[in-house]
């Protein structure tokens, strides 16, 4: 009963009036980059850590603001995929299938709050499995030396491709990047000057938080410009609300095995939200069986798919908070926000910084009732935003981002940087090199780091004792699984994905 | 040829990864000996898994994908120059100045009339100014528009 305890305690932070406004702040906020076209979680979330800098907010506040604005982003993704058919971000991929011809057949309105509901008893249930899973982790956790920490993020870069990831070698590539620019800077050992070549503004490395916004925003913005969606879409009519009391309760079994599922595929390493609501979906449509009407309007195939990514956003917070590695971009770009609040993220958080940690649970609490009650009564706001269209929104986005990077340290030369970052990221976008194992590099390399130098101090320069340890050598082993698999069961999955998706094909 | 993206990639990778390997070799000795790890370790193990990923690139390169050009690449490259001169002219001309030409800019090569983009990037400019510097005093630069 330790856990109420601290939990209580994150009420009482996540209750001040000043938190719970930053929260609404956030879940509002959040639900607009989830619905918008062109505004990922992990670039929203991104443009906001340096606002939250600038602002000087304490931590604990920063991190309500950015949990409610990942939570609230779960939330926001179905909007678009219900009434235009396209997702406003990857997991709200699966809530196409029902929600569009749902809302053809002039039930968007019920569809969205069906879907609202949903996401809330997902959120729900992945928070609580976090609070009853995240405290034994952490505690487990505590067991870790430096070579089983060494050999764990190795682990998290190597599912990082997730099992649907397509050229695992890229994901090496790609972290191995990463953590080349993580090393530039005065080694912290050592006093070394790696890679500075004489420029002053490298002496202290580069600065993650300009690295993800140019990689996120700038190339984001690119990407736009190149395609050429620039004009947004025609305005929607919602319609009015027809769903039944009764049709709301026959959903319910759906709701929870939807949000078990999620939550599940959250925890994994390299399975994340995007598989959450396919397994969800698939395994609703299959639990239903043959008396459903799957691809042509089913209520429950709107359900399952939103209980399932808003368990797997809160699931996948579970390895970020008590291991300080993340399961996926967004939580990424939280893990960022933590170290430069200078938290140490891993299990020592749960006792150094408890407030923190049970402020931030309590807070997704809130956050999921707090988007509840905006997602219901005030979804007209965001389905009205839904039409700006991007060639004014991207660039605005992108002054933000200016803004936010500038305000950190008032110098221009972050702002070449960051263009730099957001340039290479269109390069390596085109060519395939996934963005997130880039900035996970960043973020864990100097820790990779010390962690090996701590396993090879204590060996005295012994190699192996990299993997002596059967729990060291049980995470190596599954790393190389996480490589290998993809490389098996990645094509099968894949076109598994996307027979689903051709086998309902929404008619126009 | 097939794959000619992914070939070229996998050789800057190349060049990149012994230039960064070469580089971490040089350096000297730290005071005191090293204890199992140098400076140069951690970068010398990363130099070669890059060099490991970019050759397996070059022999297994994946399909290519296309490659905008002619009048796209323009609008790319144009789009990046905006935002290298917005960098430039932020202090010099203020916040509100450069950043209504840069979001007018960026709006209406993405398509908007010239007059509802620069309008856009004014408001834009506008709101943002007021919103740090008065709201949250956090100050952005005034350039022009100072006045002592």
């Amino acid at each position: 009963m330790e856990t109420l305890g601290f939990l209580i305690d994150g009420f009482a932070v996540a209750l001040t009036p000043y938190n719970l406004m930053y929260a609404l702040f956030g879940a509002f906020v959040g639900t607009l980059i989830g619905c918008l076209p062109g505004l990922g979680p992990a670039n929203g979330v991104a443009i906001l850590i340096p606002l939250a800098f600038t602002l000087g907010l304490p931590p604990e506040t920063s991190m309500i603001l950015l949990t409610s604005v990942y939570a609230g982003a779960m939330y926001g993704g179905r909007i678009s995929s219900i009434l235009l058919n396209i997702p406003g971000d990857e997991p709200a991929m699966m809530t196409c299938l029902d929600g569009y011809p749902m809302a053809q057949k002039g039930r968007a309105a019920d569809a969205l709050a069906i879907s609202a509901i949903a996401s809330f008893s997902g959120g729900l249930i992945g928070t609580i499995g976090l609070i009853m899973l995240a405290p034994v982790l952490a505690k487990f956790a505590l067991t870790f030396g430096p070579a089983e920490y060494f050999a764990l993020f190795v682990l998290a870069f190597a599912t990082l491709g997730g099992i649907t990831g397509k050229n695992p070698m890229k994901t090496v590539i790609a972290a191995a990047l990463g953590i080349m620019i993580s090393t530039v800077g005065i080694d912290i050992s050592t006093g070394t000057q790696r890679y500075t070549f004489g420029v002053l503004e490298l002496y202290e490395g580069i600065d993650f938080i300009l690295a993800i916004v140019g990689l996120f925003a700038i190339s984001e913005l690119l990407f736009f410009v190149e395609s050429r969606l620039g004009s947004g879409h025609k305005k929607v009519n919602v319609g009015k609300l027809t769903l039944s009391f009764k049709e709301l309760i026959s959903t319910i079994p759906s709701q929870l095995r939807g949000g078990v599922l999620g939550f599940i595929a959250g925890v994994l390493p390299g399975a994340g939200a995007s598989l959450g609501s396919f397994i969800s979906y698939t395994l609703e449509k299959r639990a239903v069986g043959k008396k459903g009407n799957f691809g042509s309007g089913d209520i429950r195939g709107v359900v399952a798919p939103e209980a399932g990514n808003n368990g797997a956003a809160s699931g996948a917070l579970v390895p970020m908070l008590t291991l300080g590695v993340p399961g996926s971009g967004t939580t990424a770009v939280l893990l960022a926000m933590l170290i430069s609040l200078n938290i140490t993220p891993g299990p020592l958080m749960f006792t150094q910084n408890a407030d923190i940690v049970w402020g931030v649970i309590a807070a997704l609490l809130i956050g999921n009732v707090l988007l509840l009650l905006l997602n219901v009564p005030m979804i007209g706001v965001f389905v009205r935003l839904l039409s700006i269209p991007p060639m004014f929104l991207l660039p605005i986005v992108t002054m933000v981002a200016f803004v936010g990077i500038y305000s950190i340290s008032n110098s221009t030369f972050d702002l070449y940087f960051m263009v730099a970052f957001g340039v290479a990221g269109y390069f390596l976008r085109k060519l395939e090199i996934p963005l997130v194992p880039i900035i996970l590099g960043l973020l864990l390399g100097p820790e990779m780091e010390k962690n090996l130098g701590h396993a090879l101090i204590l060996s005295d320069g012994d190699w192996s004792t990299l993997w002596s340890s059967p729990l060291a050598l049980g995470l190596w082993v599954v790393a190389g699984l996480g490589l290998a698999l993809p490389v098996i069961v990645g094509p099968l999955l894949r076109r598994r994905m996307k027979s689903a998706m051709t086998e309902n094909p929404v008619s126009d | 040829m097939s794959g000619l993206n992914d070939r070229v990639l996998g050789l800057g990778l190349l060049v990149l990864a012994v230039a960064y390997g070469w580089v971490a070799q040089q350096w000297p000795e730290p005071f005191g000996g090293s204890h199992g790890m140098g400076p140069e370790t951690f970068p010398t193990i990363l130099s070669v898994i890059l060099i490991i990923g970019s050759l397996y690139l070059m022999v297994k390169p994946d399909q290519d994908t296309p490659w905008p050009w002619g009048k796209t690449a323009l609008e790319l490259l144009f789009s990046v120059i905006v935002l290298v001169i917005y960098a430039l002219l932020l202090e010099p001309l203020g916040f509100v100045i450069s950043t209504t030409l840069t979001v007018g800019a960026l709006s209406w090569r993405m398509g908007a009339a010239p007059r509802s983009a620069f309008l856009t990037g004014l408001i834009s400019a506008v709101v943002v100014y007021g919103l740090f510097n008065y709201g949250l005093s956090l100050s952005l630069p005034a350039g022009l528009l100072e006045f002592n």
